[in-house]
């Protein structure tokens, strides 16, 4: 039986367990100190511990991971996302270490890592880049000119420039003189070089993606565009598929121009595409990340595929399963549900998980790292599972997401799920008037219970209080912790602020 | 058994007389009454099914700081809930609100990354003290109030829990 390396913990390891196991494959997992009791590592047949709980002294590791696949006899290994997924040199070691590496070849993921070499190689393959001064302008005349060919806003951004330092926002030819001068000025003053030159402003964009699969033979095929554009702090944490902005012939384009630059980079594997879907219809290459995204299974229910057996399949050297271009069916949703506190700012909430009830039933599929009673550790991604909701129509997969939302439990750490249900019944986002910026303007405010709910919980809050004083109470201790009080002598904090 | 009990945005508290406990409870919230059958379905779970048989479930955690968390199907809300006895208490000493913080802690677990501040230094309320890493992300630990940094309990690389003490602050220190 051949036996697979998942390079990875969490959900993701676990997803590739549930793909080996499709394909009679046994699965091998790897674990640091703070997951040996870890979902990942119980539902494998094989597990190594590869070091500490710090990434960096174990997921991370090059020489860890191959000697657990020599330990174990792997032959082949999946990187999973982020950790090593997209480091050309560790896709290397595997090879050179006579491994089947799960993913593209070395010289794509280091093709496409690189921003410059990426670029050079899509634009030669004919895809839209954001459109850009290639040099330094020398005046605000040159700057105007441009404008007046791309259109307006520009932005203005220091060429030896960072972190938003220097960068101004130009809405018209009026403009430029001035803001030239301006951003002239703070690129000198920050940088020591004033040297600025323009880009076109994409407001308000969307952010919207294109999977891709190739394989071996050569044919690459797309498999429909996701919509990521809410996003948090850079993290997107919804999406969808198919994108509700873009229609069949905008789809159309936008999987060529994926085909194309796939192709750019002689691209085998599953890989993604993503896109700066303007308001005008204009899109522009943003980079291709090659490996599975998070945000796989919205496509999966939408096209009936299984990507990541796929990604396996196409590694052993035979083409994919999908004879024909899948078509797609419905639609889906997916909410990242983190452990976090939406109530504190979103603060990291690790910590054991007491209970766990998962959504069930019509259209939910849940891809979770976690079972009630593990231990969420505070070492790694705070993502504790992927819902994920089909309908026949985006309206109806919304309704079942706030259904799967709204039956779930989390109890002994806090989750971003009621983050979740605030958002699916904003008006704009039902409405999908959204833009990457969205939440950055949108705040949770936890919602005011209805009177009986509330009178329920304090009713409820205060039976718990005396049924723990109860419980807790010593037995047989005469003239002492009886009546009322006692219970507040079990909970010392309860009832006191400090 | 009475209790006082006050949303976070609400200046008046409701009083809640609990008569008769779980299973079959009997109480007041201020002066409506309420009735039903209550199950703790396990720890900090509570179904409530009410005469009329509308059916409510609900998690209770009871907060470091004193108050009282909630969620019930799509609601999260936190409240507080006193003992007759301790809302006494408080209202004449003034009120918690008047009460100073004699400690910053830590509202979660992690680690240390940075110790902003040092014994004898004067800081101001919402002023960083410390930085926490946890799940790859950076949380400020801010000053609960203004006042002179009495000590530092935490160092960097150190592991702390939710609740423990990372600051001290010098008495009546303003």
């Amino acid at each position: 039986m051949t036996r697979l390396l998942i390079a990875n913990r969490g959900e993701i390891a676990i997803r590739v367990i549930r793909a080996c196991r499709d394909l009679g494959i046994s699965p091998v997992a790897v674990y640091s100190e703070a997951d040996r009791a870890a979902l990942h590592v119980r539902l494998a047949d094989w597990a190594v511990p590869i070091g500490p709980a710090p990434a960096r002294e174990s997921y991370l590791v090059v020489d860890k991971l191959l000697d657990a696949a020599k330990k174990t006899g792997a032959t082949m290994l999946h990187p999973g996302y982020g950790f090593l997924s997209e480091n050309a040199a560790f896709a290397r070691s595997v090879v050179e270490a006579g491994l089947t590496w799960v993913g593209p070849s070395p010289d794509s993921i280091a093709a496409m890592g690189s921003k410059t070499e990426s670029r050079r190689r899509v634009l030669a393959a004919g895809v839209p880049i954001v459109p850009g001064m290639t040099t330094p302008a020398k005046s605000a005349e040159e700057i105007a000119e441009f404008g007046r060919e791309n259109g307006f806003p520009l932005l203005l951004k220091a060429a030896a420039g960072g972190g938003g330092k220097g960068m101004r926002v130009v809405r018209s030819a009026e403009e430029v003189p001035e803001a030239f001068a301006r951003a002239r000025g703070e690129a000198r003053s920050y940088f020591a070089d004033d040297a600025v030159y323009a880009e076109l402003f994409v407001e308000h964009p969307r952010h919207v993606e294109v999977q891709v699969l190739g394989d071996a033979t050569g044919r690459i095929i797309a498999v429909g565009e996701r919509e990521c554009s809410l996003q948090r702090r850079h993290q997107k944490v919804f999406e969808e598929c198919p994108s509700a902005a873009v229609s069949p012939e905008l789809r159309a384009r936008m999987e060529a121009v994926a085909v194309a630059a796939a192709k750019s980079v002689d691209y085998v594997s599953a890989g993604t595409v993503e896109f700066l879907l303007a308001k005008d219809g204009r899109f522009f290459f943003l980079e291709m990340n090659t490996r599975i995204q998070v945000e796989h299974p919205v496509t999966e229910m939408v096209y009936g595929v299984d990507l990541v057996t796929e990604m396996i399949r196409i590694a052993q050297g035979e083409p994919m399963s999908l004879n024909e271009k899948p078509t797609p069916r419905g639609h889906a949703v997916q909410c990242r549900i983190y452990a976090e506190d939406p109530a504190r700012g979103f603060a990291p909430s690790p910590g054991r998980i007491l209970r766990l009830r998962r959504p069930q039933g019509p259209g939910i599929r849940v891809d979770s790292g976690v079972e009630g009673g593990d231990v969420v550790p505070l070492d790694y991604d705070p993502m504790i599972a992927k819902f994920v909701a089909w309908g026949r129509d985006r309206d109806e997969a919304f309704r079942r997401m706030r259904r799967a939302l709204a039956e779930s439990r989390v109890d002994g750490i806090e989750t971003s799920i009621p983050f979740f249900l605030s958002l699916l019944e904003d008006p704009d986002v039902v409405a999908n008037r959204i833009s990457t910026q969205f939440l950055d303007g949108w705040s949770y405010v936890p919602k005011r219970p209805p009177e009986d709910v509330a009178a329920a919980s304090m009713v409820a809050a205060a039976l718990e209080a005396m049924d723990g004083a109860r419980k807790r109470r010593p037995p047989a201790a005469p003239g002492s912790g009886s009546g009322p009080g006692a219970w507040r002598t079990a909970r010392a904090s309860f009832g006191l602020r400090e | 058994m009475k209790f006082r009990t006050r949303f976070s945005d609400d200046k008046a508290g409701r009083a809640l007389d609990v008569t008769a406990g779980a299973p079959s409870f009997e109480a007041t919230l201020e002066g409506v009454p309420l009735s039903g059958d209550a199950l703790a379905v396990r720890d900090g779970v509570w179904s409530l099914v009410g005469p009329d048989g509308r059916q409510i479930e609900v998690s209770i955690a009871f907060q470091n700081d004193g108050s009282v968390r909630a969620y019930t199907a799509g609601c999260l809300f936190g409240f507080e809930l006193l003992d007759e006895l301790t809302a006494r208490a408080l209202a004449a000493t003034g009120g918690r609100s008047a009460r100073r913080a004699a400690h910053a802690t830590a509202a979660m677990p992690g680690r240390v990354l940075r110790v902003l501040v040092a014994p004898g230094e004067r800081v101001m309320q919402g002023q960083p003290l410390l930085v926490l890493e946890a799940m790859k992300m950076e949380n400020e630990v801010k000053s609960p109030r203004d006042g002179v940094v009495a000590s530092v309990e935490a160092a960097a690389g150190q592991a702390v829990s939710a609740g423990d003490v990372l600051v001290r602050f010098e008495a009546g220190g303003e």
